[in-house]
């Protein structure tokens, strides 16, 4: 931990990258109460009005609604479904890749091939596949058929690290003092594999997002009126030369968020990995 | 030689197996999800009975393995069925040329980030935290941060509607082909490269710096060669190794990329063939499209995995063991 | 040797770069080439067509009868004219000189099979119900059609310029190549077609008015993005764009004085409710969410429109450019009175219902999120459930409390009414069936004069503002073209007429 905060005084990019993190946490959770306007309102006769006009700091879009708001709004969704999906591949990957790796034998081939069979559809068109048939997305549908596309990739982390403990000193003796498979994956080994988990987990975090904002663009995402950043961008394309701002911000919404939780990934790999 | 082609052999085996465990799993997605075909051809205001005889006449009552193995059979033997949402119409003719459309701008997008990722990855690695390195390294943030379809947009304001450079044309004037029509898809293609630039000019760049920092390098240096001959000879052939396998890995999300930037750009491609047919619930149109997407995905990934061993000696000579 | 390689591959992105802007081939053609850029078409075999990609099919097929676009009178097309008695019998009298694209010849049996065509069970015919009162027909000759009809319908005519009576040839097999192949009488030959891409359509020149097509060639492209589609209007590439927003249109009219835009008719929007179950059985909520809405929000905010400039608010399905129109006073809104309603009607703290529509429609998305938000103020908590337009029709529309669905306009409203706002009517979304309605709805079909039928209709619109089921939005529906294309004509029939339009 000590070592964390070091590193981190000496790289002001990182610092930058959780602050900007933390500010978006900050703005999901109380934003909304203290907006103006909410997310839905229709302000008729500013439509597409650049920002600061009437009390819309951000402007508006083609039916006239705040575009500040919808964006803090968004950010709820996306940051939820980001972070469910991310805790969500990682927990199910430690499962998944934990097993094989320790049981090994022919456990281990199945897994291996079953990752091979998943990782074989392109993860964007599998949701899309899915997600669209099912016709209605929910956070916990986007959440639960993201997180299945992310398994091979947290996995293989999972089971990588997995095998590199299995054969230390530490796991043996456990053996020999009788405890459980599950006591020695979970409470012995866990523990110290957990570096490289977490820095897969940001990963994932990130990856999460553009999923989603691809997903919402492809037609699949949330139900309007819930403001999802990706079909704010593609619903304002066709006002995006009267009113730019309305394709702008979400964009840099997205742009920010994926940006700094990539250099605190990269930090992070840093930090964990390197001690 | 013989370990050389058993190597291949064992990956395209494996890669046959994938592929008809992952035929059938998409089949059974595709059909078992709910939303009935027929229902969606009559409509709302059709009797029970005239449902039950479309679903009849389609074969759609037949039991599911029975069905998988007719279609698996069209399959092998070319036949990719006929659309059920639109009658009397043959998969075939529609997909193939939209296969080709997709290839085109895959490998249009791929022609054009590979060498400017690997360049400024390479660039940005010798020229470490200097200026250069500081800029392609934020360009290359930057533009990783950016899903295909925002870089679209923003491409499409820019070049098509600011500047007038290229105007936004998503279609081959009748009686032609693409390939005479390339100007379509450098737009799209640029895209794409976007975010395959962040990455993979990232990756580039880290794995130039360990290889600059590695000590033969420095012993190299030290030595007293000069400095662009020791990176052209010495760290080049290290440093880009690494990236084949991140190009490899990012296949998935070029692939995903593609369907996004040809539904923004309405391309001719295999994306929005898929996304109209999810739309109308065409069931095996969206398994074929599925299936081939799946079959060159895998194929690339494979294509990857033995270009790297081919060029990686430890692989080769060690025969595949990893 | 790593250095050349790093060369080559930089010579190599380079001239990629180049060749592939190598730029637009440029065809000089010394035919007039109309060229189209609209959606991408659905289903396309008319009986199942539903509505999407006009140009293409309006080319190739014809009707009995078209529709003048500017005075909306009935002229002869394949029929050369027609009588009737009191409304059942129908007389066609029928060209003689017409062939098929395929070179066989017109007749009444075509004419019988296209109608006969309609009761098919295994086609989901759109036109079932309409035709349903059709008891028989006869073809004394080869170039006369006999229609008895069950009950007099004064108005039938009407019904042969429905988009989807396209007279087919009773030889063609229509179910396994219409998808295709589409074949026709139209003056227009389909030369070639990718599903989806694009289509060639040459002048047909057997076609049997000499006269017509003015131009020799058809080239449609069906473009999924419109975005794209303005900026081939806007390079040249295409002549004609037709249903742009008013967002778009408006930023074509600032931008772009070579661009016109023109609005030939309007389509309808119908919010309905479900009057057999609740909440909206009720009347009261009926009412209360009509006094939530606020029409001038609605234009704008759907439309970017003045109310009364081109988009319209009504709560009765019969538009405003009809002859039976009857002009009532907007409702004023009254959110207050709105959650007086629902607590009279026993919803004291307001009422959740979920409302679907298509969300890839036209206006859709707009239009509902707005009803959403203006709901809200009246004590409504709608939920919004929207789902692309096939899927949404397919599995949604008919059975569900409130609901947004795109209806054309119908030369003729009381196709509508029967198959709407009637008991047992195929496509009657508020599932209304009240006896006084639906005799007023069957002496509105059966009523041979004019001033009595409306004063019936006056009676009907009284009705829908007292207790209906509805509220109709009506929207404009803007084409926009190059000025090189004249004589561009559309009537509410939705159907283009490509055959006489002429490129300067």
């Amino acid at each position: 931990m000590n070592t964390f905060f070091y590193q981190l005084k000496r790289s002001p990019l990182a610092i930058l990258g959780i602050l900007i993190i933390f500010i978006w946490i900050l703005i999901a959770i109380f934003g909304p109460s203290l907006m103006y306007y909410t997310h839905t309102h229709i302000d008729s006769e500013h439509q597409m009005v650049k920002p600061g006009v009437n009390r819309h700091l951000l402007g508006t879009d083609a039916l006239g609604r705040d575009l500040l708001s919808r964006i803090v709004y968004g950010s709820r969704s996306i940051l939820t479904v980001a972070l469910l999906t991310s805790i969500v591949s990682t927990f199910l990957g430690i499962i998944f890749g934990f097993t094989a790796g320790y049981f090994g034998g022919r456990l281990d081939s199945l897994f291996l091939q079953t990752m091979n069979i998943l990782m074989a559809i392109p993860p964007l068109v599998l949701s899309m596949v899915v997600l669209g048939i099912l016709g209605d997305s929910t956070i916990f549908s986007l959440t639960l058929i993201v997180s299945i596309t992310f398994i091979p990739a947290t996995a293989r982390v999972s089971r990588g690290v997995l095998l590199t403990e299995k054969n230390q000193e530490y796991v043996s003796a456990a053996h020999i003092r009788g405890e459980s498979h599950l006591y020695v994956m979970f409470i012995e080994i866990l523990p110290n594999t957990i570096g490289p988990i977490i820095v897969e987990a940001t990963a994932r975090f990130a990856y999460s997002i553009m999923m989603v904002a691809s997903l919402g663009f492809l037609g699949v995402g949330l139900q309007p009126p819930t403001p999802d950043w990706g079909m704010m961008v593609i619903e304002n394309k066709e006002i995006m030369t009267q009113a730019p701002w309305a394709i702008l911000f979400p964009a840099l919404a997205i742009a920010s968020l994926v940006i700094a939780i990539s250099i605190f990934s990269d930090f992070v790999s840093k930090v964990l990995i390197h001690e | 030689m013989s370990r050389i082609v058993i190597f291949i052999f064992s990956k395209l085996g494996s890669l046959l197996a994938t592929l008809v465990i992952m035929s059938f799993i998409i089949f059974m997605l595709v059909e078992l999800m709910p939303g009935d075909v027929a229902q969606m051809i009559l409509g709302q205001s059709a009797t029970e009975e005239a449902v039950s005889a479309l679903r009849e006449a389609r074969g759609l009552n037949e039991p599911i393995l029975k069905r998988y193995a007719l279609w698996i059979k069209g399959v092998v033997f070319g036949d990719l069925g006929e659309s059920i949402y639109m009658q009397g119409v043959a998969i075939n003719s529609i997909l193939w040329r939209r296969v080709g459309h997709s290839l085109i701008l895959a490998l249009t997008a791929f022609l054009m980030f590979v060498p400017l990722s690997l360049f400024f990855g390479v660039l940005a690695g010798v020229k470490e935290h200097k200026l250069s390195d500081s800029i392609i390294s934020f360009f290359g943030l930057a533009t990783m941060a950016l899903p295909e379809f925002v870089s679209g947009v923003f491409l499409i304001s820019i070049f098509a509607l600011k500047l007038k450079w290229f105007p936004i044309v998503s279609v081959i004037p009748i009686g032609e082909s693409l390939l005479s029509n390339l100007n379509i898809v450098l737009l799209p293609a640029f895209s794409i490269t976007f975010v395959m630039f962040g990455y993979v000019s990232r990756m580039q760049r880290s794995s130039m710096i360990q290889v600059m920092h590695s000590d033969y390098i420095r012993a190299a240096t030290l030595k007293g060669m000069p400095r662009s001959y020791v990176i052209f000879r010495h760290a080049l052939k290290n440093a880009l190794l690494p990236s084949i396998t991140i190009i490899g890995m990012n296949m998935g999300w070029l692939f995903g990329g593609l369907v996004v930037v040809e539904t923004l750009f309405g391309f001719p491609g295999m994306g929005t063939l898929l996304m109209s047919a999810i739309k109308t619930r065409d069931v095996p149109l969206i398994e074929a499209c599925v299936l081939l997407i799946t079959v060159i995905f895998s194929l690339s990934t494979v294509a990857t995995d033995l270009l790297y061993s081919a060029l990686n000696p430890k692989i080769r000579l060690t025969g595949g063991q990893r | 040797m790593k250095r050349s390689i790093l060369m080559i591959f930089l010579i190599l992105f380079l001239s990629v770069t180049f060749i592939f802007a190598g730029g637009a081939k440029e065809k000089v053609k010394a035919e007039k080439v109309i060229r189209v850029a609209e959606q991408v078409p659905g289903l396309i075999t008319p009986g199942v067509w539903d509505g999407q990609a006009f140009s293409f099919n309006s080319s190739i097929y014809e009707f009995l009868v078209e529709m003048d676009s500017d005075t909306s009178e009935l002229k002869p097309l394949l029929a050369t004219d027609w009588q009737t008695d009191d409304g059942s019998t129908w007389t066609f009298h029928l060209r003689d000189d017409v062939r098929f694209h395929d070179g066989s010849p017109f007749t009444a049996a075509d004419v019988k099979f296209t109608i006969e065509r309609t009761q098919d069970e295994s086609i989901g015919h759109l036109k079932k119900q309409d035709f349903a009162i059709v008891e028989s027909i006869e073809t004394p000759d080869d170039y006369t059609v006999v229609l008895h009809l069950r009950e007099p319908r004064p108005t039938f005519i009407y019904q042969m310029t429905d988009y989807n009576m396209a007279i087919l040839s009773s030889q063609y097999d229509y179910q396994r190549y219409g998808e295709s192949q589409p074949m026709g009488t139209g003056p227009f030959v389909l030369r070639q077609y990718i599903p989806k891409e694009a289509a060639q359509l040459d002048k047909n020149p057997n076609y049997w008015d000499s006269r017509y097509p003015i131009v020799d060639a058809l080239i449609i492209y069906f473009v999924p993005d419109i975005e794209a589609s303005i900026s081939m209007l806007e390079s040249g590439s295409v002549d004609i764009v037709p249903f742009v927003s008013q967002v778009i249109g408006k930023r074509l009219k600032e931008s772009n004085p070579e661009i016109e835009l023109i609005s030939p008719y309007q389509e309808m929007r119908f919010i309905s409710m479900r009057v057999d179950e609740k909440p909206f059985n009720d009347n009261r909520v009926r009412l209360a969410l009509k006094y939530a809405m606020d029409p001038y929000i609605i234009a704008r905010s759907v439309a970017q429109m003045e109310l009364g400039d081109g988009i319209y608010y009504n709560e009765s399905p019969i538009m405003n450019i009809l002859p039976e129109y009857k002009a009532l006073p907007l409702r004023e809104r009254d959110t207050a009175k709105a959650k007086q309603l629902l607590k009279e009607a026993g919803y004291p703290n307001g009422l959740s219902v979920d409302l679907y529509y298509a969300s890839d429609h036209p206006f859709g998305k707009e239009l509902s999120q707005t009803i959403q938000e203006l709901a809200l103020e009246g004590g409504f908590k709608i939920n919004l459930k929207g789902y692309t337009r096939d899927v949404y029709l397919a599995q949604y529309w008919l059975n569900v409390p409130l609901s947004i669905t795109g209806w054309a306009g119908r030369p003729d409203p009381s196709m509508l009414l029967q198959l709407a706002f009637k008991g047992g009517g195929s496509w009657n979304e508020s599932h209304i069936d009240e006896p006084q309605l639906n005799a007023l709805i069957d002496k509105i079909s059966m009523e041979p004069d004019d001033a009595v039928r409306l004063k019936l209709y006056h009676d009907l619109q009284d009705y829908f503002y007292a207790e209906g089921s509805l509220i109709d939005v009506q929207v404009p529906l803007l084409i926009a073209t190059s000025k090189a294309v004249v004589n561009y004509r559309h009537p509410l029939t939705q159907i283009p007429q490509y055959k006489y339009f002429d490129l300067k």
